[in-house]
């Protein structure tokens, strides 16, 4: 159920259904929009039917249509919701978890989002008391975009639906353009266009006529502790309990449904409980690509026969990139510079041939400590508080003249002595940072230095008391995972109107994630609650599993089928025109990766999507 | 050696138990007040791991005490000390009975049984059939008479294969303090009593209920006493929540301090779940009948030994301990009708009152008594 909208100044609905027109891909099944004639409020929704396909229509209101509600997203616990309503005496007219909104408002005013388990953004109008609640989910995993709009409020799932309904000023924010060609991605709680804001993950945000837009926090990620001691199979069956009974309630759909199986740990554990759970196969689904070196597809098929799937596989042909890769980046509402988004669009396109949601791993490794960089920031710290500068500062200058690029060039870069929040995004950033800046045009000239960003990135969390390993978990929960991972997700898969569903992002498994040290989640290969639990489930295949990510060959697609997409942003391209980036530095970068004299896809990537997300704005039709 | 206990004669009982005061616990409790209680009627020998300050209050102990190893260093090596040494012990003091307090005890009590031909009765807990599952089901297929603690407990015992007719109920006992004056605190205060020790507790639903009980009674504070391991990663709940305002943790305080919290509570609260392991948990849960002694409503999970506890709609309310929102609903409830608060404290008194420690003690032994036949 999958897009919503509102201006609170919008008597007529043009607004609401301008916005909803562009987010017809978000819910294709079912369109809806109501206004509240006094207050000359309007709201609407785009719905892709998956509870309650019949009775579903939104928006949807109480008993006397005194409180009004539309819901993007998924309410997991809502069978257990209905029941605590009827009990109470409300009168529930559908099955749809929508309606336990209005219904839960009326018990528990705004306070109702910590009766909810899912992924939602939602908004409830209150027409008695005049004022408007809008919320999103604990994690970020459904977005939220507003913006004011004379002396009220405009808010959309999607920043382009924002757009269209919205008088929204077509400035960019330098700022947010630089931190996309840092981070990847626009973080939150700014957007790419100036004026508009993304409500971040775990707030509230109350509007009332006349009176002062107000955010507030209702939940955030528990801070990681310190110590513990519990024994390890107390941990691990906890874990079990409660990662099973996400499993269980994320599989209650009245359509078809199935798993991204990678072949890693994450989505792995899922599939099994899946399987365990399911009276009937579960369906999973593993994308492949027939070139560079990158391939997953023999580890899921393994996984599959392991726990008797009805697997599907698709490889994605490089024929194919040239003209999907450019439509899927074009479309984001904001430029994404994750190289497996189109892939995952892919496969999420080829899963919704066969069913309408699937559940994926999303989450896993910053809950439960499975990035390498926890223990390589933690070791750094560790030399750094022991081995005075006049002494690491020489032997790195040594070490990175010895030592070659890449993974053993970490040891380098962990001698020199910066602080631990600029390591950070120097590690997450990698070739991006030296070689994307370096394609600046005038309008970036002044970008925030490394250690302003790392200033922002230290006000999000409170370091004190907390390890190293904690500290970054913490921030990648807070920052990369709703900007990179769940944006991902849900733009990818929204394009092709599969709802995504994700286990491990249920609050009471994050709780419990946090109450033990990151040290622990981190030791060894990372993730070890994880992989303990499935050696349990699945000990054949438990045996190795290297660490996976998501990868792409991107330097083969941009070097082959997408080649004449960047020549064209070279030669024509908005970004060029408008100074973001330096035509002649975009060109030379181009040539060399073309020659194959270097790999320049981590400046080229972000350029590329950068670059056909601000045509689109434009309106310049790249004919590519 | 048949078991002669001719009338007037003192029934005499070896206890052995690795559990024993001046530690703090349950089973000491539980042990060192009945044998109180039943002193000088029965003849107790006590036999029990050493400890910091034993000395002192052995000497000030009803019944001999005699200590082996440290119950300090490594638990398995002093469990296996205690229970060789309680053939020399029962070989001096010649007794009618072994009641074992602990399963830990029982290797040696068996032994015993069989050598000396003298009955046993094994007291049961909860938490020993998750950790020691071989040997319970060894201990209670093999003693004469089997206390468990609660229905739940007893449960554990048919499962493990106990023969029923020889597995009873008794339920621990408590020191009733003075009646209670039911004049509560202005604020409306939910009270937990725990160590900061133990997931299975219920601390993180609490603190998942608390807004929505804050929905419902705004002024709605939560007063947690005790302390343990579990404090930072509760102190960041709480703070995840942003509920810092309504949480009080008071961590560890003297029994006068927690008395007090528990005259001046509206509602006693502690939503025990089952363990991950699906064994174990609260065996009885005394501090519920200890809340409910001060006229307390109490609240507590519907699995397990509170069932037992806590008289579900009478002197407080069950709820399923892993659902915030039932939890939050049964708090608010009693939270927002003192009256119903006040008339659930009083029959939980009147429920308290049948567990005084003379009542139950008195039931212990006449099954000690017809065991010893």
């Amino acid at each position: 159920m999958c897009g919503i909208c509102g201006h609170t100044a919008d008597p007529e609905a043009r607004a609401v259904r301008a916005m909803n027109a562009a987010m017809v891909h978000r819910g294709p099944d079912d369109e809806g929009h109501w206004t509240d004639p006094e207050a000359g409020l309007s709201f609407g929704a785009r719905r892709l039917s998956v509870i309650d396909v019949e009775g579903g229509h939104q928006p949807v209101r109480n008993e006397d249509g005194s409180v009004w509600a539309a819901l993007n997203g998924e309410i997991y616990n809502h069978p257990r919701l209905q029941r605590l309503l009827r009990e109470r005496g409300h009168e529930l007219r559908s099955g749809v978890d929508t309606e336990v909104l209005v219904h839960l408002y009326e018990e528990y005013g705004e306070d109702l989002v910590h009766a909810l388990e899912g992924m939602f953004a939602f908004a409830v109008w209150d027409a008695k008391a005049r004022k408007l609640v809008v919320g999103r989910d604990r994690f970020g995993e459904k977005p939220l975009f507003y913006a004011p709009a004379g002396e009220g409020l405009a808010f959309a799932s999607e920043l382009t639906a924002l757009a269209a309904g919205a008088e929204l000023g077509a400035e960019l924010d330098p700022a947010a353009v630089h931190e996309f060609f840092v981070f990847g991605y626009v973080p939150g709680p700014h957007s790419i266009v100036a004026g508009v804001r993304e409500l971040p993950p775990g707030h509230l945000l109350t509007w009332e006529p006349g009176g002062q837009l107000a955010e507030r926090r209702y939940w955030a990620p528990p801070a990681p502790a310190v110590e513990s001691s519990e024994p390890l199979p107390d941990l691990v069956g906890e874990l079990e309990r409660l990662l099973a009974a996400s499993v269980r309630s994320r599989l209650v759909a009245d359509v078809p449904l199935g798993v991204f199986l990678s072949g890693g740990v994450d989505s792995t554990l899922i599939a099994a409980l899946a399987a365990r759970e399911s009276s009937s196969p579960v369906k999973t689904f593993t994308v492949g690509y027939d070139v560079g070196d990158v391939d997953e597809s023999e580890a899921a098929r393994r996984t599959a026969a392991e726990i008797g799937s009805e697997h599907h596989e698709l490889i994605l042909a490089v024929e194919e990139i040239a003209a999907r890769v450019p439509a899927v980046l074009r479309a984001l509402d904001q430029p994404q510079a994750d190289q497996s988004l189109p892939a995952f669009q892919a496969i999420a396109g080829f899963a919704r041939e066969s069913v309408t949601v699937a559940v994926g791993g999303e989450g896993a490794d910053e809950l439960f400590g499975g990035y390498p960089r926890y223990r390589w920031l933690a070791r750094a710290e560790a030399l750094h508080s022991r081995v005075p500068a006049a002494l690491t500062g020489p032997a790195a200058k040594l070490l990175e003249r010895g030592l070659p690029a890449g993974r053993v060039g970490r040891l380098a870069d962990v001698a020199r002595p910066r602080p631990a929040t600029e390591r950070h995004i120097d590690w997450i950033a990698g070739e991006r940072l030296e070689k994307a800046t370096a394609l600046y045009g005038p309008q970036l000239r002044a970008p925030a230095s490394l250690a302003d960003l790392a200033a922002g990135l230290d006000s999000l969390i409170a370091p004190d008391g907390l390890s190293t390993a904690g500290r970054f978990m913490l921030l990648d929960q807070l920052h990369w995972l709703p900007g990179d991972v769940l944006a991902k997700a849900d733009r990818a898969s929204m394009q092709v109107s599969l709802e995504v569903r994700t286990p491990y992002l249920n609050h009471e498994l994050a709780e419990f994630a946090a109450s033990i040290p990151p040290e622990l989640h981190s030791a060894g290969d990372g993730k070890v609650l994880l992989r303990t639990l499935l050696a349990q489930l699945l000990p054949k295949s438990a045996l190795k599993r290297p660490k996976t990510a998501f990868r792409v060959p991107a330097a083969e697609w941009l070097r082959g089928p997408l080649a004449p997409v960047l020549a064209d942003q070279v030669a024509a391209g908005r970004a060029c025109e408008e100074g973001w980036i330096e035509r002649a530095a975009l060109s030379r970068a181009l040539d060399a990766h073309l020659a194959g004299s270097a790999d320049n896809s981590a400046a080229l990537w972000p350029v590329l999507s950068f670059g056909l997300w601000l045509d689109r704005l434009r309106g310049r039709d790249a004919g590519v | 050696m048949p078991a002669s206990n001719g009338a007037g004669r003192r029934l005499r009982v070896l206890l052995l138990t690795p559990d024993f005061p001046p530690a703090e616990g349950g089973i000491q409790l539980l042990l060192s007040r009945l044998v109180s209680c039943l002193e000088p009627e029965v003849e107790f020998r006590v036999l029990t791991l050493g400890q910091e300050g034993d000395e002192a209050y052995d000497r000030e102990f009803e019944a001999e005490v005699q200590r082996v190893g440290s119950a300090s260093g490594d638990r398995r090596l002093a469990a296996l000390r205690l229970n060789a040494r309680s053939l020399a012990e029962a070989r001096s003091f010649r007794p009618d009975l072994l009641l074992s307090g602990h399963v830990v005890a029982s290797l040696g009590a068996m032994v015993l049984r069989k050598l000396l031909r003298v009955p046993l009765v094994q007291y049961v807990h909860a938490d020993e059939f998750r950790v020691r599952a071989k040997l319970c089901e060894a201990a209670v297929k093999s003693a004469e008479a089997t206390i468990a603690v609660s229905e739940y407990t007893r449960q554990m015992c048919l499962d493990a294969g106990a023969d029923p007719e020889r597995v009873e109920v008794i339920h621990p006992g408590i020191d009733l303090p003075p009646p209670p004056s039911y004049e509560r605190d202005p604020r409306p205060t939910l009270l937990t009593v725990a160590t900061l020790l133990f997931r299975y507790k219920g601390h993180d639903v609490m603190v998942r209920a608390l807004p929505l009980i804050r929905a419902k009674v705004p002024d709605a504070r939560w007063v947690v006493v005790g302390d343990g391991p579990f404090r930072p990663a509760l102190e960041n709940a709480v703070r995840a929540y942003g509920v810092e305002d309504a949480v009080e943790l008071r961590g560890r305080v003297p029994d006068s301090e927690r008395d007090s919290w528990l005259e001046r509570a509206s509602v006693f609260c502690m939503p025990s779940r089952l363990p991950a392991a699906g064994l174990g948990g609260e065996g009885f849960g005394i501090v519920y009948m200890e809340a409910a002694a001060h006229g307390l409503p109490t609240i507590g999970g519907d699995v397990a030994g509170a069932r037992d506890a806590v008289r579900d709609g009478e002197t407080g309310l069950l709820v399923d301990p892993t659902d915030h929102l039932a939890l939050a609903a049964a708090a608010s409830e009693l939270l927002a009708d003192p009256a119903r608060a006040r008339e659930m404290g009083e029959a939980g008194r009147a429920w308290a009152e049948r567990h005084a420690w003379p009542l139950v003690a008195a039931r212990v032994e006449e099954l000690l008594r017809r065991v010893a036949g």
